[in-house]
């Protein structure tokens, strides 16, 4: 029993943090105020650069260098679309969608269903593994796994205890505030979009480089939708993502596990169970009967005009 | 006067006789022209064929094994590889399927392949609408479409043959996609084979409900795994089940094509789509004229085909004795879905003596008996 349990934790932490990158970028991207609905697309750029990197060079250092240079690179388009250019953000959130999904499979195609020789690989932390249960869960995992368990208290401490979060935060509720107040809106939402884009692809690149050793056309499977999701349902919130994607992650997991323990319920209600979950929260979370007001940035999809304001 | 009368009477008839030789040596003549149309064959080197994929060619997986068989078949027949015409990615539905239908169609070709088993209804009017172009469509018997399929649960058979005979536990495991029927013949194929080698072999099956799913797959492998189930079949299309046997010190067979440079620490062998067979007939039936969209190809033996075995997991006593069963499946010494067979709810689907028929293999709802799992 505990080595089931151990089984099932384990792989939804592995599960949650390859879509926890993307959803604390886009936090930081939709608490500037621009929101990006082309992460899936982005996750798949990010697949197949670090993929194509590893492949070429067996090096996972420089493979993530490139995954976070394209996902910047990106971020820097979206950015000048919708900052600069003051697009509407749903339409290029979907053009990058359908960009990202559609270059990755064209660069990504020669490389297709071939193993790189390398991959991330669990790494042992030394005394912290030997925890029974917990180290079995937490301490055998592999470095983007371990950057997370960083990610997400820093991402905590940044938000809402710095000035620089601070910042952000007023960002996405009032940046014509900020300008009067002297603050270059533009920079910081191109830097906070470039971060967010990055992460995403971060995100794509935990599926071909530690997941597995592969790259496959659309191997992302629909995550960077889920990601988005998981940013309202977190109420903007890295700590609300992280348990959102748990949610998800292990009742996913759980659901396959069930055809054993329970098998005279159709498998397809154990593959639904995830996304009704996750419905469900979203509903009981955001809902306005809940509460007089809402997490979401005032600012949101807004975009900013100084001669307006 | 009477010899001016046989003169005439003679010249009359000679010019009658050549007359009516001229004419029937005329109809003769349009009777062999026509005749030497209809029975001149194409020559090879001019059939075009048109694939139409809905993945990329080089996916690792169903597109790539219709592809590769493809080539191998043009190969084999002396078609210009230049001559086949592919189109990848296209949708399972009817404006993608007949964008690329007429796309092909423009550049000529004789023979339109359809990878996907979506796209049959859309071809099956497309081909309906245009009777130069012959179209094949790998499923179910469809109108006015060449269909084919192979005997999967003949390989399957074998997985399930060397999995039994290699474990020490009773129960095997099987990572399974979406429940169709050639998945679920594939499964029974593998519990047949098991039992065959060990009579108290029984199958846990685990399904993934998508044809390719990295997260979910793994997460099959892995619920198999916590099962202490050390050798397991697969009908999924990505390297994560082999992957994930592999890093947990479990085996598999693979599926689709060779996957044993994808996991070579796990991969005993791979059950492999080998189309080639059937595509040369097809490709034949089309240079000589002579397919019809009654045409069905239903075929084992090589097309149901297994890869090399990995000589450092698969002792060679194991690997003979599979090759044997192999034997005795093409010799038909084995009757894979010979009675009698149960379903796992104890009901008696073949009697003693009796063989269940091609049409109910080919849509079977069931699953054999020592399945641990439902269908539905």
């Amino acid at each position: 029993m505990t080595a089931f349990i151990i089984s099932i934790c384990t792989a939804a932490i592995v599960y949650a943090v390859s879509i926890l990158y993307a959803a604390i970028g886009e936090i930081f991207t939709q608490r500037a105020g621009i929101m990006n609905l082309g992460i899936e697309g982005i996750m798949l750029m990010g697949a197949v650069s670090g993929f194509l990197t590893v492949y070429s060079t067996n090096s996972l250092k420089l493979a993530l260098l490139m995954v976070i240079l394209v996902g910047a690179l990106l971020g820097l388009i979206f950015a000048f679309f919708t900052v600069t250019l003051r697009a509407d953000q749903t339409v290029c959130g979907m053009a990058f969608l359908i960009f990202g999904s559609g270059l990755s499979g064209f660069i990504g195609k020669n490389v297709t269903g071939i193993a790189s020789a390398v991959k991330f690989e669990k790494i042992e932390i030394p005394l912290l593994s030997q925890i029974p249960v917990i180290g079995d869960i937490f301490f055998k995992q592999d470095i983007l796994v371990y950057l997370m368990y960083l990610i997400v208290p820093l991402s905590m401490f940044y938000i809402y205890k710095t000035k620089p979060g601070m910042i952000l935060r007023a960002l996405g509720e009032n940046p014509a505030a900020l300008d009067a107040a002297g603050i270059n809106i533009f920079f910081l939402r191109y830097a906070y979009v470039m971060f967010g884009c990055a992460m995403a692809a971060i995100s794509g690149a935990c599926i071909s480089l530690s997941y597995t050793n592969f790259w496959n056309e659309g191997m992302t499977g629909g995550k960077g939708w889920i990601a988005f999701s998981l940013v309202a349902f977190s109420r903007w919130n890295p700590v609300g993502a992280v348990l959102g994607a748990l949610l998800f992650g292990g009742i996913s997991i759980i659901g396959i596990n069930m055809q054993i323990y329970l098998p005279g319920i159709p498998s397809q209600f154990y593959s639904m169970l995830p996304y009704v979950a996750t419905v469900a929260a979203l509903i009981i979370t955001t809902g306005s009967f809940r509460r007089k007001h809402t997490e979401e940035p005032a600012a949101l999809c807004q975009s900013y005009d100084r001669e307006n304001r | 006067m009477k010899k001016k009368k046989l003169i005439s009477l003679l010249l009359m008839m000679a010019l009658a006789v050549s007359f009516l030789a001229g004419c029937s040596g005329g109809s003769a003549k349009s009777d062999t022209e026509s005749t030497g149309i209809a029975a001149k064959t194409l020559d090879y080197s001019n059939i075009k064929i048109g694939e139409i994929t809905s993945l990329v060619v080089n996916d690792g997986g169903w597109c790539q094994a219709t592809h590769q068989s493809i080539v191998a078949a043009m190969k084999e027949l002396g078609i210009p590889k230049e001559n086949l015409l592919v189109i990848e990615n296209v949708a399972e539905e009817q404006v993608a399927v007949t964008n690329a239908y007429d796309a092909l169609a423009g550049e000529g070709v004789n023979l339109i392949i359809g990878a996907s088993a979506g796209y049959a209804t859309f071809l099956s009017d497309l081909a309906a609408q245009n009777k130069d172009i012959v179209v094949a469509q790998q499923g179910d018997k469809m109108a006015n479409l060449i269909g084919y399929q192979i005997r999967n649960y003949e390989g399957m058979f074998l997985a399930g043959y060397a999995c039994a005979l290699m474990s020490d536990s009773d129960t095997l495991g099987f990572a399974a996609s979406m429940s169709e029927a050639s998945v679920r013949a594939a499964i029974n194929g593998y519990a047949l084979g098991a039992k065959y080698a060990n009579p108290e072999a029984k199958v846990q099956v685990v399904w993934a409900n998508s044809w390719y799913d990295v997260d979910i797959e793994t997460q099959s492998a892995q619920t198999l795994i916590n099962q202490s189930i050390k050798y397991m079949g697969m009908e999924a299309s990505s390297p994560a089940v082999p992957q994930t046997c592999e890093s947990k010190g479990a085996y598999c067979i693979g599926y689709n094509v060779d996957m044993q440079s994808l996991a070579p620490k796990a991969v005993l062998f791979s059950y492999m789509w080998n189309f080639e067979p059937i595509f040369k007939k097809i490709i034949t039936s089309v240079a000589e004229r002579t397919a019809t969209g009654d045409d069905y190809y239903y075929e084992g033996g090589e097309c149901s085909a297994i890869s090399a075995f990995n000589d450092t997991l698969v002792p060679k006593d194991i690997q003979e004795k599979v090759l044997k069963v192999k034997e005795d499946i093409a010799n038909a010494k084995i009757n894979i879905f010979g009675g009698e067979l149960k379903d796992n709810k104890g009901n008696v689907l073949v009697t003693v003596g009796e063989t269940l028929s091609d049409d109910k293999i080919n849509t079977q709802q069931f699953l054999v008996e020592n399945v641990i799992g439902d269908w539905k």
